[in-house]
C-alpha cells in the first residue's frame, strides 16, 4: 500500500507543491494580517470579535478549497483503460488503488490542516488570545472530507469532467438550499440585530444547532470511509467506459 | 554490553537529551521573565503563552525522534508510521474508547468520593441537544488536538520505548518509561501545570503523582502502539486524553453547583479519582503486555522442542 500511495504522490508532485504553496500563501497572510493591524491593541475595545474571526475562517477556507480544484488532476492520469487493468494486476489489485488514492487525500488534507493550525496557533499568541479559528478549522476539514467523499465516487465511475461537474452541482444544491433558508425559514435570530456575524455565531451556538454541528464531523468521517468502500465497487465498471 | 546495545544505548541518550533541555531552559526563563510560576498567573498573556508553550512544547519529542535519526544515521525503519488495520480495529477503536471511558468513570468516581450530600442530578445535567453537541464537537476537536498528541507520541512510544524494550524486559521497559515520561514534564509541573503550587509537598509530590499517571497511561500506550504498530492509536488516544478530560467532562455534563464545588476542590484532589480509574486501565494493559509477551515466549519454546 505504501508504495502505491508513494506513487500517487510522485505523480501528483506538481499538483501538491501548488495545494501547499497555496495553503502556506493563506497561512502566512493570516499571521501577516494579524501582525498588520495591529495583533492585540486593534481589538482590545471589542468585546466579541467575531468580525476578525470570520475573515481568518474564510482565509484557512481558502488555504483548503483551493487546493482541492486540484483534486480531478490525482485520477485523471489514471483514466485508460492500460493504467486500470496494470492496476488490477497488482497484489493489492483495484482496491489497493483506489485506497491508496483516498490516503492521498486524507494525508494531503491532513497536512493542510497542520499548517493552518500551526498558522492558527501563532495566529492566537499575536492577537493574546482573543482570536482563535481551530474549533471552524476542523469543521473545514470535515467539510471538505465529505466533499471529497462525494465526489470521488463519481469521478471514479463516469470519469473526472462528470465528476467535478457532479461535485458542483452538489455545492451548488447547498448554496441554494441556504438561500431558501434565507428567503423562507425562520431567521428571527437574524432580524433585528444591529451585528448580523454576533447574531450568527450565537445562533450557531445554540442548542439544535450545536448538536447538529458536532455530528457533522463523524457524518464526514463516516462518509469518508463509505465512499472509499463505494469507489471500490464501481472501479471495474468505470474503468471499462475509459478510452484506451 | 553487545555493541548492538551500546548503540541503542548512545542512540537512546541522545534522543532524552535533546528531548529533556527545551523544557529545562524555557520554563526558569519564562519564570523569570513573568516573576512567578507561569502556570498560576491569571493574566492573558501568560495563559496564551502557555497555551503556546504546550502545543510546541508537545512537538519536542517528535523533533527529537527525527533529529536522533538522522544524526546516528538510523534511517526510517521500525518508525511506526504506517497504518495497519487488518485484524486490529479493537486497539483502534480502544484508543478512543478507554480514553472516554477513565475520563466519565473519573467523573463518577468524583462524584461518589467527594460530591458528598449531592444527588446524581445534582451534580449532572440531563442529556440534552446542547451539552451531548458541545460533548461531540469537542470530541471532533481532538483531530485539531492530534497534531501535538502526535508530536508526543512518535517520540515516546514511536522511539523512547522501543529502544528501552531492547535494553530490559517489558515490564522494567513500561515502568522506566512513564517515569522518564513523566520526569519529562517536571519543569511544568513545578511551573504549576496540572496541580499548581498550593499542595503538601510541592513540588516533589506532583512529580511523583505525573510519574505515576504517566507510568499508567504509558502502559496502555504501549499496548496498543506494540498491537497496531502504529503510532496513530496512541495520538489519539493522547489527543482524547488531554481533550475530553475529567474538567471537561465535569464542564460539560456537570450542574453549576457541582462545578462551583469542583472549583472548591484542590487540584490534587480532583485529580485523585481519574489517578485511581487511570491505574486499573495501567495495571489491565499491563498484564496484557506481560501475558503477550509469556504467550510469545510459549510459541518460541514449542517451536524449539
Amino acid at each position: 500500500m505504501s508504495g502505491l500511495i508513494y506513487k500517487n504522490f510522485r505523480v501528483n508532485r506538481s499538483e501538491i507543491i501548488f495545494s501547499l504553496v497555496t495553503a502556506g500563501l493563506c497561512c502566512i497572510t493570516a499571521i501577516l494580517l494579524s501582525v498588520f493591524i495591529g495583533g492585540a491593541d486593534a481589538i482590545k475595545n471589542e468585546s466579541d470579535p467575531s468580525s476578525v474571526v470570520l475573515v481568518y475562517a474564510l482565509l484557512y477556507y481558502l488555504a483548503f478549497m483551493l487546493p482541492a480544484m486540484a483534486t480531478s488532476k490525482l485520477f485523471e492520469g489514471d483514466e485508460n483503460k492500460t493504467c486500470c487493468a496494470f492496476a488490477m494486476s497488482c497484489p493489492q489489485g483495484g482496491k489497493g488503488h483506489i485506497e491508496a488514492k483516498y490516503y492521498y487525500l486524507l494525508i494531503l488534507n491532513l497536512t493542510i490542516l497542520f499548517m493552518s493550525f500551526i498558522s492558527d496557533t501563532i495566529t492566537m499568541g499575536i492577537f493574546d488570545g482573543k482570536v482563535s479559528v481551530s474549533l471552524a478549522l476542523g469543521l473545514i476539514f470535515c467539510w471538505r472530507i465529505l466533499l471529497s467523499a462525494i465526489e470521488v465516487p463519481f469521478v471514479i465511475r463516469f470519469g473526472s469532467q462528470r465528476g467535478v461537474a457532479i461535485k458542483g452541482a452538489v455545492i451548488g444544491f447547498i448554496f441554494i438550499f441556504i438561500t431558501i433558508y434565507f428567503l423562507f425559514g425562520d431567521i428571527s435570530w437574524l432580524i433585528g440585530t444591529e451585528d448580523p456575524i454576533e447574531a450568527l455565531m450565537e445562533w450557531l451556538q445554540s442548542g439544535d444547532i450545536i448538536f447538529w454541528a458536532g455530528l457533522f464531523p463523524f457524518f464526514a468521517f463516516v462518509a469518508f470511509y463509505v465512499s472509499c468502500k463505494i469507489s471500490v465497487k464501481l472501479f471495474r465498471k468505470g474503468a471499462e467506459n475509459y478510452e484506451q | 554490553m553487545s555493541s548492538d546495545k551500546k548503540l541503542t544505548v548512545k542512540r537512546l541518550v541522545i534522543f532524552l537529551v535533546i528531548a529533556f533541555l527545551p523544557f529545562f531552559i524555557i520554563i526558569p526563563v519564562m519564570w523569570a521573565v513573568y516573576g512567578e510560576p507561569i502556570y498560576t498567573i491569571e493574566r492573558e498573556d501568560a495563559a496564551v503563552a502557555t497555551y503556546l508553550l504546550g502545543v510546541f512544547g508537545m512537538m519536542i519529542p517528535s523533533a527529537a525522534n527525527l533529529i536522533t535519526r538522522l544524526v546516528t544515521k538510523e534511517g526510517f525503519r521500525n518508525s511506526y508510521l504506517g497504518a495497519h488495520f487488518k485484524g486490529k480495529t479493537g486497539y483502534w477503536a480502544a484508543s478512543v474508547i478507554v480514553p472516554l471511558g477513565y475520563s466519565v468513570l473519573g467523573a463518577l468516581a468524583m462524584w461518589a468520593l467527594y460530591m458528598g450530600g449531592m444527588s446524581f442530578s445534582d451534580t449532572f445535567d440531563p442529556l440534552g441537544m446542547q451539552n451531548t453537541g458541545l460533548f461531540l464537537l469537542q470530541l471532533a476537536f481532538s483531530v485539531i488536538v492530534f497534531f501535538p498528541a502526535f508530536g508526543e507520541e512518535w517520540g515516546w512510544r514511536g522511539y523512547m520505548m522501543p529502544k528501552l524494550m531492547e535494553l530490559m524486559p517489558k515490564p522494567a521497559a513500561v515502568i522506566a518509561g512513564g517515569v522518564i515520561w513523566g520526569l519529562w514534564h517536571a519543569p511544568l509541573t513545578v511551573a504549576g501545570h496540572n496541580f499548581g503550587v498550593d499542595y503538601p509537598g510541592y513540588p516533589f509530590v506532583g512529580i511523583g503523582r505525573m510519574c505515576l499517571m504517566c507510568t499508567a497511561l504509558n502502559a496502555f500506550l504501549t499496548l496498543i502502539t506494540e498491537k497496531t504498530k502504529s503510532i496513530y492509536p496512541a495520538a489519539f488516544c493522547h489527543s482524547v486524553n488531554n481533550n475530553l478530560g475529567l474538567e471537561i467532562i465535569f464542564s460539560i455534563f456537570g450542574t453549576e453547583k457541582a462545578q462551583e464545588k469542583m472549583t472548591e476542590m484542590s487540584d490534587v484532589g480532583t485529580m485523585l479519582p481519574y489517578l485511581a480509574v487511570l491505574g486499573l486501565v495501567g495495571i489491565a494493559s499491563f498484564v496484557l503486555l506481560v501475558m503477550d509477551k509469556d504467550k510469545k515466549e510459549a510459541v518460541r519454546q514449542k517451536e524449539a522442542a
